[in-house]
């Protein structure tokens, strides 16, 4: 079975905005809630200064902590290492949203369920890219299984030098994996955090 | 600076509703505990607790249903369809639906002969054991967010503490006078945990809950604190007691929603 996740280079990401458009297009996203969202920063003092452009979303965890929470079991992994939600199965608790560290849920008040990035799972299905990965201008995003070692996603990996996850000090191991932090342009976690 | 194209969904997901149901489960589950332990001590005033315990958790579960997006796809029914023993919900509902049939059976037993034969004891045991876990479960449901530092493990005390408050005091409005000496302890205990728990914070955490929920958490403690002093006037040390618990529950729900930025 493959091991779906998401590759997110910071250094070719201009935060043009387009995966969040497509990805609200695609999924017919209600007003005010979001599956995508570009967070801007400028990180470091001057001479040592940059923007980040820093899309997050579901991170797809290895450990999710919004699946064991859900009373229904309407939300759980797929053999491929997705985390959905089974929507007939949700009764909106809202377990998962308070579980989930990223704020990547939220719950669709006409629809009566909790929802979130999904990887564009109808799309994969058909063998296409996720909305996100196909709309973007650069090329900054990479979809594919990361226990297949001919993937894209995999050879990326392998040559590259630091990978960051959000929050990895949750123990989630998330599978959205970012390249090109500032971070690693040498900028300390404290001067960031300036 | 941080600035955003789209939102990150970190919005308050629990509302004024579910700060009421997680009020409500707490007099539900402690009113069934008092049932369970009259039942099982077969004490003259039992049977007017199993209609309270019946009224509160059929008030909280109604509560639960009408504040549900999902109430008009019945999916509710997934609770007990399923099994996930990890989700704290899952055994809340369990809980309830066990203390909620045992007080009807108890009710029933009166004018239905053919449930005569059933013991009380067994019914008591069994609304014991469910109370004891509606007492339980939300305390878990909120402690077992790691991500969320207000919500400790300090949760798993003071919940079924201030619940037990909480019917305590109740007990003593409706003139139950063995309540006196137990909501005294319960009011004291309850003291020592508010006291406590802004020790257990990180720091992030306690500036957020001292920010957003000073006035609030001082009066709760002020009123448990009276409470637990108000040796001479047990009603007016219920009426305090039962205000403070509310108003702690109420806050603990609503501002621990915070989630600290570690991103």
């Amino acid at each position: 079975m493959a091991r779906l996740g998401m590759l997110i280079d910071l250094s070719a990401c201009v935060g043009c905005a387009a995966c969040a458009v497509a990805c609200k297009m695609e999924n017919q996203v209600p007003a005010g809630a979001n599956r995508l969202w570009i967070r801007e920063r400028e990180v470091g003092v001057f001479p040592d200064l940059t923007v980040e452009f820093r899309p997050e979303q579901c991170n797809h965890c290895e450990n999710p902590p919004c699946v064991p929470v859900c009373p229904t079991g309407a939300s759980y992994q797929t053999q491929d290492g997705l985390v959905q939600v089974d929507y007939n199965k949700c009764i909106a608790c809202g377990a998962c949203i308070a579980a989930c560290p990223y704020d990547a849920r939220y719950i669709d008040k006409k629809g009566g369920y909790a929802d979130k990035c999904t990887f564009c799972s109808h799309r994969v299905a058909k063998g296409q890219q996720p909305a996100c990965v196909e709309t973007c201008p650069t090329y900054a995003r990479i979809f594919g299984d990361l226990d297949d070692p001919n993937s894209e996603i995999s050879k990326t990996l392998e040559a590259a030098g630091r990978q960051d996850v959000l929050r990895p000090d949750m123990g989630t191991r998330p599978k959205v994996i970012y390249l090109n932090a500032p971070s690693k342009k040498g900028l300390t976690q404290e001067v960031m955090e300036s | 600076m941080t600035e955003f194209y789209g939102l990150p969904n970190t919005g308050e997901f629990w509302h004024w509703t579910n700060a009421l149901h997680f009020v409500l489960v707490g007099l539900a589950g402690g009113m069934a505990f008092l049932a369970a332990i009259l039942t099982l001590r077969q004490h003259p005033e039992r049977k007017r607790y199993w209609w309270l315990a019946g009224i509160l958790i059929a008030l909280d579960l109604f509560v639960l249903w009408a504040e549900s997006p999902a109430r008009w796809r019945f999916s509710h029914i997934w609770l007990f369809f399923s099994f996930e023993p990890g989700a704290p919900i899952w055994w809340g509902a369990w809980g309830l639906s066990a203390a909620m049939a045992a007080v009807a059976l108890l009710l029933l037993k009166q004018w239905v002969r053919l449930l005569e034969r059933i013991p009380e004891g067994v019914l008591g045991v069994v609304l014991l054991l469910g109370s004891l876990v509606a007492l339980a479960y939300p305390g878990f449901a909120l402690a077992v967010n790691t991500t969320r530092p207000l919500w400790n493990s300090m949760m798993l005390a003071i919940f079924p503490i201030t619940a037990l408050l909480m019917v305590l005091a109740i007990a003593i409005l409706l003139g139950s006078t063995w309540a006196k000496r137990w909501e005294v302890w319960a009011a004291a205990l309850s003291l020592g945990l508010l006291l406590a728990y802004p020790f257990t914070l990180q720091e992030a955490a306690r500036e957020h809950l001292f920010r957003e929920g000073l006035v609030g958490y001082a009066l709760a403690g002020l009123l448990i604190a009276v409470a637990a002093l108000l040796f001479r006037n047990p009603r007016w040390a219920a009426a305090l007691g039962l205000a403070g618990a509310v108003g702690l529950r109420w806050l603990l729900v609503m501002v621990g929603q915070f989630q600290s930025p570690g991103l």
